[in-house]
């Protein structure tokens, strides 16, 4: 835990997401949380922090609701666009349903003629296993971003449940394509004798490039996995408020990344009511005062992560400008007036 | 050869006292013992046991804790008790496979001992007579069919000896189940009446204790 060292200098961990910025080996970033907690606009700001500190940063959505676009004001698609304002700093959107599809619509159409089956065989595969669809088009992406060369990249992730599915995609698919490929080289001889030598299936397809394209998928998806497991490299930021589901959400993440061993360091506690002194507001009071009850419990739990508290604004945190003042907070924790 | 005489009787009765008692018994029974003894398996048995004291204790801890007013002990208590429940777990089946295993073993030798020596004697003694017949008492058919399979005639042979010593212990323990049935029938069949009289002497009590309990 490089970030453990550095805070260790001074014995405590600061309030803020500077020791992300300090950590120049990161190279991907999950922010993830419950849903309505605030997580674009997290990811957003952390994202406009970064560009400033590296030489390029991504930030993909894997949000099948795309929130990117709303909180820049400026339309993303699936290939990875600059925000305006900035000359490092790029997003795209990805569905990881939708994709797929694409995949094998394109698939079909550019081999309809030698190899018509290959798209039929894929989609079979792709409907068979279940979470695989999913898994290749995350798979797809990667290699999409590996290409690109972005020295950050981040991922505003979907809700809870779903980022845990896609993070733990790497490990189980791994192992099915492990077992796939060595049944293959085990059977591959024997129905190659069937098959004859050009290895052609029955409709047109042919046996050995199936299974040397799940081979790079399987190594595509195996280079990932470690990198995930990295603490240098990766890390994950919990977002969420001071509510109690959203907190024990946080707690069952914060367990579940440590059983697929992945580092996670920093909390962002979002939407924090800072009423003035001598407030008339019952309803900011109350909640206030809920709030603080459970921020004391999240320090008491979590005292070996970064808490950043940020607090509820009067407007929506959209458009660059917005997002720039509200993600200095996020490096120099917000003082509430008094 | 009296000690192959006495070695069957006893083959006989083993291999029926085994089945009346029940396999299971006796490998519980075993397994009892073989925990007793300070071996490896034991000591993962009492590890065992303390963490599930362990487990119980945090459980209880856990359900008494407000998950919504001390979040933090909450959920410090729920890790402790997701950590130890899947010790548990592991513990648990590495515990029923050494079982098994026990088991496994147990049934292997005592079937040897019992069944298998059975089955092997006949074999090996097989032309060697038990005894011999006092000349001339017997026909000749029951001469042959006492000799049966390959001893000299005139002499009872072994697979004669364990079909009479089977008859012979099967006769004894039906006598002793029946005595014993016998005996207990007479007890209860002497507490039947007086049950019987008391119940009759105290039977409105009862039943007006039985509607009091009812109605309370």
């Amino acid at each position: 835990m490089s970030t453990a060292v550095i805070s260790a200098d001074d014995d405590i961990f600061e309030p803020s997401l500077q020791s992300i910025l300090d950590q120049k080996t990161l190279r991907w970033i999950f922010v993830g949380g419950k849903g309505g907690v605030g997580k674009t606009t997290t990811s957003c700001s952390l994202a406009i922090q970064l560009a400033k500190v590296r030489r390029s940063v991504l930030l993909i959505s894997t949000d099948p609701a795309h929130n990117l676009s709303d909180a820049f004001s400026q339309k993303f698609g699936k290939e990875a666009r600059l925000v305006e304002g900035y000359t490092n700093l790029s997003a795209m959107e990805i569905d990881p349903n939708g994709s797929i599809q694409d995949l094998l619509a394109g698939q079909g159409e550019e081999t309809d003629a030698s190899m018509g089956g290959m798209g039929g065989m894929m989609q079979d595969l792709a409907f068979a296993i279940p979470g695989i669809d999913e898994a290749m088009s995350f798979a797809e992406v990667l290699k999409q971003v590996k290409s690109l060369s972005y020295e950050t990249i981040i991922f505003d992730t979907a809700p809870t449940g779903h980022t845990l599915r896609f993070l733990q995609f790497p490990s189980v698919l791994e192992k099915a394509l492990a077992k796939i490929s060595q049944l293959s080289s085990q059977y591959g001889p024997l129905l190659n004798g069937f098959l004859g030598a050009q290895g052609q299936l029955p409709n047109g397809q042919n046996l050995n490039e199936m299974m040397e394209k799940l081979e790079g998928l399987r190594q595509t998806i195996s280079e990932v996995n470690t990198q995930f497991k990295d603490e240098n490299l990766t890390t994950f930021v919990c977002v969420c408020i001071a509510e109690f589901l959203s907190l024990y959400e946080t707690e069952r993440m914060i367990q579940e990344l440590g059983s697929y061993s992945i580092d996670t360091h920093c909390i962002v506690v979002n939407q924090l009511l800072f009423p003035k002194q001598g407030s008339e507001c019952d309803q900011c009071n109350a909640r206030r005062k809920m709030q603080k009850k459970y921020l004391d419990q999240i320090e008491e739990l979590y005292d070996e992560f970064n808490v950043v508290r940020m607090p509820l604004l009067v407007e929506e945190v959209r458009g660059k400008e917005r997002l720039e003042k509200f993600s200095e907070m996020l490096i120099h924790p917000y003082v509430p007036p008094e | 050869m009296p000690s192959l005489l006495l070695v069957v009787i006893l083959v006989e009765l083993a291999v029926h006292l085994v089945n009346t008692i029940g396999a299971a018994t006796i490998n519980n029974l075993l397994w009892n013992l073989y925990l007793a003894l300070p071996t490896q398996t034991s000591r993962q048995v009492a590890e065992k046991k303390k963490i599930q004291k362990e487990y119980l204790t945090i459980r209880r801890d856990l359900n008494a804790t407000s998950s919504q007013d001390q979040f933090a002990k909450w959920a410090k208590l729920r890790r402790q008790h997701d950590k130890l429940f899947e010790q548990l777990e592991k513990m648990k089946s590495s515990h029923d496979a050494s079982k098994a295993k026990f088991d496994r073993t147990a049934s292997i030798i005592r079937w040897t001992a019992t069944s298998g020596v059975k089955f092997i004697l006949p074999w090996i003694y097989g032309k060697q007579p038990m005894f011999w017949l006092p000349n001339g008492w017997f026909p000749y058919y029951v001469e042959w069919i006492l000799s049966f399979p390959r001893a000299p005639l005139g002499s009872v042979s072994i697979v004669s000896w364990q079909a009479a010593c089977t008859g012979v212990v099967m006769l004894l323990s039906d006598t002793i189940k029946a005595i014993l049935v016998l005996a207990l029938g007479a007890k209860t069949a002497q507490k039947q009446p007086m049950k019987v009289a008391g119940e009759n002497q105290g039977e409105k009590p009862t039943s007006q204790g039985t509607k009091e309990k009812k109605d309370s």
